[in-house]
């Protein structure tokens, strides 16, 4: 009995500390949705990107956390550049324009990758924190702690930004209400690059961290988007707080069924997940819509 | 109004095939066979994701999962059960609107990106699934037993397989050309303009959206049959893979959304911009074709969304109702 | 009095913590043309949602045709008879005139040939015949609304619902509706319109419903709505309906 609650106390913590970086990846992607309402199909790319990026860094010495910022800073302006050139003439057209155009982007992005940096996966040498640490029966990997805290962190500053800011406000008001928010003399098209700049930053830090124990290749992206959209739609579409929640449960879900199912659907009952929110609660467990 | 036979639709139509039996019979190159079957194919598989995503208005990525199930059809009913692939387009046909209806129906009923996520989370199910059947070759997939004669479906030669792909290519257009004249084609094309005042006229969005998705669904499993007997080998990565969906979703991007002759360019843009990368570049331009069709579908997206053929048509509207205008 | 074809009784509606509708009632009869008219932020579009089945009552009954509709689906109050305009036009954008009628007389006539045969003749009915090959985004304003009458025709309904029809109308646009509006209730369709200004209604209303703050105020003939105290207070205030009784 003593041995299956290590076990379990053991796969939650693992499951949490996934969770919280599941969450970085997923508070971007419905902050811009929350925005403007588009769902953007190459979040997952953008990880990619930022992945290489903390990559290259490495090899020029720089190790994850110091680049973490560096990073950070040129993905928030690389999605307000990419808000101001496509995703603005996106929104001017049919809704299913901002899929197509995101759709676009992905394999663009990808088609980037592979091209430039070939299908090869490629890990940070010398990787720091490599140790394990115990904690009593628990064990976990010290790269795993320092990715869950700074993602908890990182998300944290988003959540005080969101809420106290004037910008943050603006954000909410947007996300509410963009009429109301025009009349109020929000300017939203400068409201939409930001969030778009914060979501691409959100994905820059997460990729950064997860650089510390995840190699790099060009469908890496793709493999965390479909957990990202997951999140949110179980969180609720553009509930900041939901991708939150959503992200711990499926980062417990997702560890739990690694290890009790074999690992290689480990990533089912994530999907069934997806569905059952689809059929029994669309709005997601914090959404509004 | 317009006869048939005077339908310019039609006999595009009728031209191409001729041409197709032409060179099926006349082009001895197994390179070139090889590229016109894979067109065809794409095309066909274009098409039947153009009716849920074009037409439909709700973009599908998990394409793939229909075109396996008819390739899966036709292996298991040649390797595991002995019996003629013919049965595959049926059996496959089932599974895969089983599968259609399954995925549209909680969906379609939502507002927003459900369906197109859930089309992800299906086919990344279906694809684990998989791979973890011993029953269905698991991730390395199985062999086709070697057969030979029609009601096999299995040939010697590379023409008979390229005269069955311009067939199921005909029907797939012939089938297009026949849901834009049809009360479906109508329903979806209120739905896609505005879905409020489309259900003030008594359309159920879902029942019309779920329709064109099985129908959609039947048709990519059909070229999933035709492949499974051409290539002689099922796999996970090469029938059931996103990337497999991604290819079928840029094959009805590029060409033109919601149009009948989009999916047939955008194939023929695919498989020349493919060949054309392998040519030049050989194995290290993996990713530069991808690259171009990003780009591409990117500037589409931003300038004008209807894709190729769709610009050429409103551009040919425009003119006519200039003309109608003015007359 | 036949028994009426629409009887709305005690209809609300919530949006959150504003009651947009705090009980309404309403009579539509028969072949009559009945008017709802309010001023603004009574509710009248509100109701009017309801009764179309764009929107889901909080409470309420709603007999058509002796059958609950409260909270029904939207496709399904249209297959029961039900056909409706916008305030704000919906033009299907991309579509010809004719096709867009299609599409309506779809609903009763699967065959695309003869639901287009039905359609040429509405757009004869409504004067849109000669445009029926224009997109329906290169419409002037009192066509698109034409047209709109049209497309909820195509679906023969027994009773027509129009939302604001003649805002916007140069007068001899809506000169040219009225003859429209007879020339529907002569093939026996019922009419309830929402209407925002009460003179457009006095000519052609047989029968009126004031409703304001969410509630019935007023039933009765327009040349009695106008007159009634209740009625100009909730135009006009208080202070106008002392001056007037």
């Amino acid at each position: 009995m003593e041995q299956t609650i290590d076990v379990f106390a053991q796969l939650l913590v693992s499951g949490l500390l996934a969770g919280l970086l599941f969450a970085l990846v997923a508070v971007g992607l419905t902050l811009v949705y929350g925005v403007m309402d588009v769902v953007n199909f190459a979040h997952g790319e953008f990880l990619m990107l930022a992945m290489y990026a903390a990559f290259g860094l490495a090899l020029l010495g720089l190790q994850p956390l110091v680049a973490l910022p560096l990073v950070v800073i040129a993905m928030f302006f690389f999605g307000i550049v990419v808000y101001r050139l496509f995703i603005r003439r996106l929104l001017a057209g049919p809704p299913e324009a901002t899929v197509f155009g995101t759709f676009g982007l992905l394999v663009l992005l990808q088609g980037l990758a592979q091209a430039l940096f070939t299908s090869d996966f490629f890990s940070i040498p010398n990787r720091p924190f490599a140790q394990t640490l115990h904690f009593g029966s628990v064990s976990v990997g010290a790269a795993a702690i320092v990715e869950g805290i700074g993602a908890l962190v990182l998300t944290g500053a988003l959540f005080a930004f969101v809420e106290y800011t004037e910008t943050g406000r603006a954000l909410r008001a947007v996300s509410e209400d963009r009429i109301a928010a025009t009349l109020m003399g929000i300017d939203v098209g400068r409201m939409n690059a930001v969030a778009f700049g914060i979501g691409a930053a959100c994905v820059g830090a997460a990729g950064t961290l997860l650089m510390l124990s995840y190699p790099v290749y060009p469908r890496v992206g793709a493999d965390f988007a479909l957990t990202a959209f997951v999140v949110v739609a179980l969180g609720g579409f553009g509930s900041v707080q939901g991708a939150l929640v959503g992200a711990l449960l499926v980062g417990v879900l997702e560890v739990f069924g690694g290890f009790y199912l074999a690992p290689e659907i480990k990533m089912v009952p994530v999907y069934l997940a997806y569905l059952v929110v689809v059929l029994v609660r669309p709005q997601g467990l914090l959404g509004r819509r | 109004m317009k006869t048939i036979a005077r339908d310019r639709n039609v006999l595009t139509l009728i031209g191409l095939l001729v041409i197709g039996v032409f060179a099926a019979f006349g082009v001895r190159d197994v390179v070139v066979l090889d590229l016109l079957f894979t067109l065809l194919i794409y095309a066909v598989l274009g098409q039947s994701w153009n009716w849920i995503s074009g037409y439909g208005g709700n973009i599908s990525f998990g394409h793939a999962i229909f075109f396996g199930c008819g390739a899966y059809a036709a292996a298991i009913a040649t390797a595991r059960f002995g019996i003629s692939p013919w049965f595959a387009f049926p059996l496959g046909a089932a599974v895969a609107a089983v599968l259609a209806l399954a995925v549209g129906y909680p969906t379609f009923a939502l507002r927003g990106h459900y369906f197109s996520i859930a089309t992800i989370a299906v086919g990344a199910l279906v694809e684990t699934f998989v791979k973890t059947q011993p029953y269905l070759g698991r991730a390395n997939g199985f062999e086709l037993p070697i057969a030979n004669g029609f009601a096999a479906l299995q040939f010697t030669e590379k023409w008979p397989y390229v005269l069955l792909a311009l067939a199921l290519f005909a029907i797939a257009q012939a089938a297009t050309i026949g849901l834009e004249r049809s009360r479906l084609g109508y329903y979806l094309r209120a739905l896609r303009a505005n879905y409020g005042a489309a259900a003030s006229v008594g359309i159920d969005e879902r029942r019309w959206k779920l329709i064109a998705f099985a129908g959609s669904a039947v048709l990519a499993s059909a070229a999933g049959v035709l492949y499974a007997q051409y290539t002689l080998f099922v796999d996970p990565s090469s029938t059931l893979a996103l990337p497999i969906s991604i290819d079928i979703a840029l094959v009805g991007v590029v060409g033109g959304i919601g149009t009948v002759w989009g999916p047939p360019v955008g194939a023929l843009v695919y498989v020349f911009l493919a060949k054309a990368v392998a040519l030049k570049l050989g194995g290290a331009g993996k990713g530069y074709d991808l690259v171009i069709y990003g780009a591409l579908i990117v500037a589409i997206a931003a300038v004008r969304p209807s894709g190729i053929v769709g610009a050429a048509i409103e551009a040919l509207r425009r003119r006519r109702a200039v003309r109608e205008a003015g007359g | 009095m036949s028994e009426p074809i629409l009887r709305v009784r005690g209809l609300t509606k919530q949006f959150g913590s504003l009651r947009a509708l705090d009980g309404v009632d309403l009579d539509v009869t028969a072949g009559a043309l009945t008017g709802l008219i309010g001023p603004n932020g009574a509710g009248k579009s509100t109701a009017f949602g309801c009764i179309a089945g764009a929107l889901k009552p909080s409470g309420g009954s709603i007999l058509f045709a002796g059958t609950e509709i409260a909270g029904m689906a939207y496709h399904r109050v249209a297959h029961l008879g039900i056909g409706r305009t916008y305030q704000v036009v919906q033009t299907f954008a991309d579509m010809t005139v004719l096709e867009a009628t299609t599409t309506g007389a779809l609903m009763r006539h699967p065959r695309v040939v003869d639901a287009t045969a039905v359609a040429e003749e509405i757009l004869s009915f409504v004067g849109l015949a000669d445009k029926r090959r224009q997109l329906g985004r290169a419409l002037t304003i009192a066509d698109k609304k034409r047209l709109e009458v049209a497309r909820a025709l195509a679906i023969e309904p027994q009773l027509l619902l129009l939302d604001e029809v003649m805002a916007g109308l140069t007068p001899r646009e809506s000169q040219a509706a009225v003859v429209l509006l007879r020339a529907i209730l002569a093939r026996g369709i019922t009419i309830l319109m929402v209407e925002h200004v009460m003179e457009v209604l006095m000519p052609i209303a047989d029968h009126v419903v004031v409703i304001a703050a969410g509630r019935t105020i007023f039933t009765g003939d327009a040349r009695a709505a106008v007159r009634d105290p209740a009625v100009i207070e909730a135009y006009l205030g208080p202070r106008a309906a002392a001056l007037h009784g």
